[in-house]
């Protein structure tokens, strides 16, 4: 049987005939759509960046190290205020024998010949310390961390959100166990299993092996981040201690590498004090 | 409690009379061994200028007005707060002139904190070193 040959479709006029024609002219369109859009926000986004001045690097946006799922507080922060733990220098009340370690501490420090201070030697400030040096900070977000990445000496804290816990294989470290959730828009931290041998701040106040930190951290603005830590530690203080600290954005700035050890000639010698000007050692 | 009220009051001690204020500074130990209270200026020529953290250090040679000369040190905070200052790894080379203002050594030791650099070879400098 002859079988009668279809004649090919016309581009104009059989276009209302042919679904699939239609179709892929809609998605050709839709498609050149999104992205002339996107260019255009993207470059929108790019532009209402603050220009970088002179010593600043490229610019970035924020939504470059943030997680979509959750709430943004990626950046480049740097803390605001005095730089003793608490801004306005209250202290918490320390229980015997810290209370008469720190009056030592104050007395030497007053005598010009401070005592004790670990970051002489180029080991780290730790935690809570590292909250409050006044280098910037990058947070970086991800589905399961929350990590913060330190100028002063390229430190490091790392913030599990996945719900885990410490366990006692977990040796107290100079940063200690962080495990955080979202309420809200409020990240909380716990953090715990902190080393004895950091301090709180460069004053020297100390904390014992019992210290656990709550954080409650949100952003009041675009600009600002805010800590509330609360520092409970039923060895060395009476009370919980709360100290809210405030952190600006630097959104031109980059972090930049801080080698303590590279020429670090404040190193403490025998006695404890804080040197000047020691030799560096010598060159490999 | 006493005891407490005494930790406060070394503490505020502290504070007040090392002359620290809000103002930006390192969390850092050295600068209690360095007079906050007093300035000093000086001249000198530049034998290193070490561009390292966590200090960067000027050494130099200053003449006292006998005509003697003597090695100083001065301890300036770390590169990376001192490139947002608008300092470079070369702002200053062996045989600069400088003149600076110093928080000098308690101890009256030849050296001292780096509070500002007022000129390099006979020209202004204005760049400071927020410690």
């Amino acid at each position: 049987m002859r079988t009668i040959p279809r004649k090919p479709p016309h581009p104009v006029r059989d276009a209302r005939r042919d679904p699939a024609w239609g179709l892929r002219a809609l998605r050709f369109l839709a498609l050149a759509l999104v992205v002339l859009c996107g260019q255009t926000l993207l470059g929108q986004a790019l532009a209402d960046q603050p220009r970088a001045g002179p010593g600043q690097n490229a610019v970035s946006t924020n939504a470059l190290y943030a997680d979509p799922r959750q709430p943004d507080i990626s950046g480049l922060w740097l803390v605001t205020g005095f730089f003793t733990l608490s801004p306005d220098r209250t202290l918490p009340s320390l229980k015997p024998p810290y209370d008469a370690l720190y009056a030592k501490r104050m007395k030497a420090f007053n005598a010009g010949a401070p005592i004790d201070d670990v970051t002489a030697n180029c080991l780290p400030p730790g935690m809570p310390h590292i909250m409050v040096v006044p280098y910037p900070f990058e947070i970086v977000q991800t589905p399961g961390r929350v990590l913060l990445l330190f100028e002063y000496a390229g430190q490091l804290r790392r913030i599990y959100l996945d719900g885990r816990h410490p366990t006692d294989d977990d040796d107290p470290t100079y940063y200690g166990f962080s495990t955080g959730h979202w309420e809200g828009s409020t990240l909380v931290v716990q953090t715990s299993r902190i080393r004895a041998d950091t301090q709180d701040d460069f004053s020297g106040l100390p904390h014992s092996d019992a210290l656990v930190i709550t954080e409650r951290v949100r952003r009041i603005d675009h600009d600002t981040l805010e800590d509330q830590m609360t520092l409970t530690d039923p060895k060395a203080y009476a009370r919980p201690f709360t100290v809210i600290r405030r952190y600006r954005l630097h959104p031109t700035w980059t972090i930049g590498e801080y080698v303590c050890e590279e020429n670090n000639r404040n190193a403490s010698g025998a006695n404890g004090v804080t040197g000047f000007g020691v030799p560096p050692p010598p060159k490999r | 409690m006493t005891f407490t009220g005494k930790l406060q009051s070394l503490f505020a001690a502290a504070i007040v009379a090392l002359g620290l204020s809000a103002a930006p500074a390192t969390a850092h130990h050295s600068f209690a061994m360095f007079d906050q209270k007093r300035t000093l200026v000086l001249e000198g020529t530049v034998t290193q200028f070490q561009w390292t953290n966590p200090h960067v250090w000027i050494e130099m040679q200053v003449a006292d007005p006998s005509g003697n000369s003597a090695k100083w040190g001065v301890e300036c905070t770390s590169v990376n707060i001192l490139k947002r200052q608008g300092w470079h790894h070369d702002s200053l080379h062996p045989g600069d002139r400088v003149k600076l203002v110093l928080r000098p050594l308690r101890d009256g030791s030849h050296g001292g904190q780096l509070a500002k650099l007022l000129e390099i070879n006979g020209q202004p400098a204005d760049l400071v070193s927020y410690h």
